[in-house]
């Protein structure tokens, strides 16, 4: 049976690992290399590291980052987003170690290459960034560059319906960070039932993880902030909620694999 | 078992560090090269891969290596395809469009069902047939693909369920087929390639 996925989110500026409120207040955590292992160490299902400031910048994917995560050698998944302006961008952040790309500025930029992506990556490595907030005429999608709101395009939803992207992350923008705080609402209203979602922002504790897990359309719950205030919080995670729909929690120790070499 | 060395097939495609870095892990030497002067020099070969079926022929064609391959093949030498690496083995995919694979297992690559998309965690179900996989039947492996293969069963030696059973390993001889990635697959990624690379290098 296919598991559902807990992944471990570490968000990025100038080059650091920071705690994010509501995309604009972010608290300094440390070096995005050592969250990325202790992720990895606790068996994470897969990790997604967002380097939030490279497409408001233009400086293109954070390849230094993604050497440093290579060098880790990494035996969890790795999901990268940040920066990422054309193929030659997602292909080169694929071969310096990530498993799949998330796009969100490309979203509003080009939707060419995200399809271009899709073909030369297959679909199944191209996930869609849509941070939604609910407004007064319905879901709006936060374009976190312009920090502006606007309804889904026809283009991007031509996009998603006809597949040629795999999962959407659909992030809870205004209470990301926030315990408790993500509103499900989102998840009711989404136009895009069909597609597997990743859900993220606000998402702190056992019940919530039940009660989006128990929809059929969500194939994983991202959480960042409150995965990094204690130690083995994934294990404890995937312990409390004691699902079959999760992996068993792995505590991963290499002597029972080094014993025989 | 310390000395055996893996040779990574370089072709371009993907990421085969976190492969390197998996097998070093484990003990086992590591080259990684598209030279087939360098692998002729290991003891096994490994074909990772990600992303489409047709770039990735037309980059082993590129680089001279579709003979290469198919003649390490036909020597017995253990060779190890993993995801994309896997589906290459096969005779042919539709992925995209009809490409011709380098045909040493027979079979094709058609996409899931709906157009749909097997991605995360799943259950390794392995056949009674060949007991290479057994000491893994059971354990979770991280899968991430759209297409998948299908063939004669007498070359399918696992299986994952996903909405339907479908073929999770492939094996003729010495060539195995790994539609999962155990470089992705924390330990019990390790443990299934020591296992096999062990069993096959032994034979």
């Amino acid at each position: 049976m296919l598991k559902k996925r807990l992944i471990g989110v570490v968000t990025v500026k100038n080059g650091w690992a920071v705690q994010s409120f509501g995309y604009r207040k972010y608290l300094p955590l440390g070096k995005p290399e050592c969250l990325v292992e202790n992720f990895d160490r606790w068996g994470a299902d897969e990790i997604l590291v967002q380097v939030i400031d490279r497409s408001l910048t233009e400086r293109g994917p954070d390849f230094e980052l993604l050497e440093k995560l290579g060098r880790l050698g990494l035996g969890t998944p790795l999901i990268y987003g940040g920066g990422i302006r054309s193929v030659e961008d997602g292909m080169k952040v694929i071969q310096s170690g990530a498993d799949r790309l998330i796009v969100d500025a490309l979203l509003h930029d080009d939707l060419s290459v995200v399809n271009s992506l899709g073909v030369r990556l297959g679909k199944q490595a191209i996930i869609a960034s849509l941070p939604m907030s609910i407004g007064a005429d319905g879901l709006e999608l936060y374009n976190y560059r312009t920090k502006s709101k606007s309804h889904i395009s026809e283009a991007l939803t031509n996009v998603i319906e006809q597949g040629l992207i795999s999962e959407i992350l659909l992030t809870d923008w205004k209470n990301e960070g926030y315990p408790v705080s993500f509103d499900k609402t989102l998840v009711e209203l989404f136009p895009f039932q069909k597609i597997p979602l990743i859900t993220f922002g606000g998402i702190s504790n056992v019940k919530q993880m039940k009660t989006l897990f128990a929809r059929s359309n969500i194939a994983a719950v991202a959480v960042g902030n409150f995965l990094n205030y204690r130690e083995h919080s994934i294990q404890e995670f995937k312990d409390t909620m004691a699902s079959a729909t999760l992996r068993s929690p792995s505590y991963a120790t290499e002597n029972s694999l080094q014993a025989d070499v | 078992m310390k000395n055996i060395t893996i040779g990574i097939i370089d072709y371009g495609m993907g990421n085969h560090a976190s492969v390197e870095h998996s097998l070093r892990d484990i003990g086992f030497r590591v080259r990684v090269s598209k030279d087939p002067a360098q692998l002729d020099l290991v003891d096994a070969l490994v074909l990772p891969g990600v992303g489409a079926f047709p770039a990735a022929m037309s980059a082993l064609y590129e680089l001279d290596l579709v003979t290469y391959i198919q003649e390490q093949a036909r020597l017995q030498r253990p060779l190890i395809g993993i995801c994309l690496g896997m589906q290459l083995l096969v005779s042919a995919s539709f992925e995209h469009e009809y490409t011709v694979g380098l045909d040493l297992i027979p079979g094709e690559i058609i996409a899931f069902s709906d157009n749909d998309v097997h991605i995360g965690w799943n259950t390794l179900e392995c056949s009674y047939k060949d007991p290479l996989l057994n000491p893994s039947d059971g354990e979770s492996f991280y899968f991430n693909h759209s297409f998948v293969y299908q063939g004669p069963a007498e070359y399918q030696i696992a299986v994952a369920r996903h909405l339907s059973v479908f073929t999770a390993a492939i094996r003729r001889g010495s060539v195995i087929g790994l539609q999962f990635h155990p470089e992705k697959s924390q330990l019990a990624g390790k443990v299934l390639l020591k296992n096999i690379i062990k069993e096959l290098v032994d034979a």
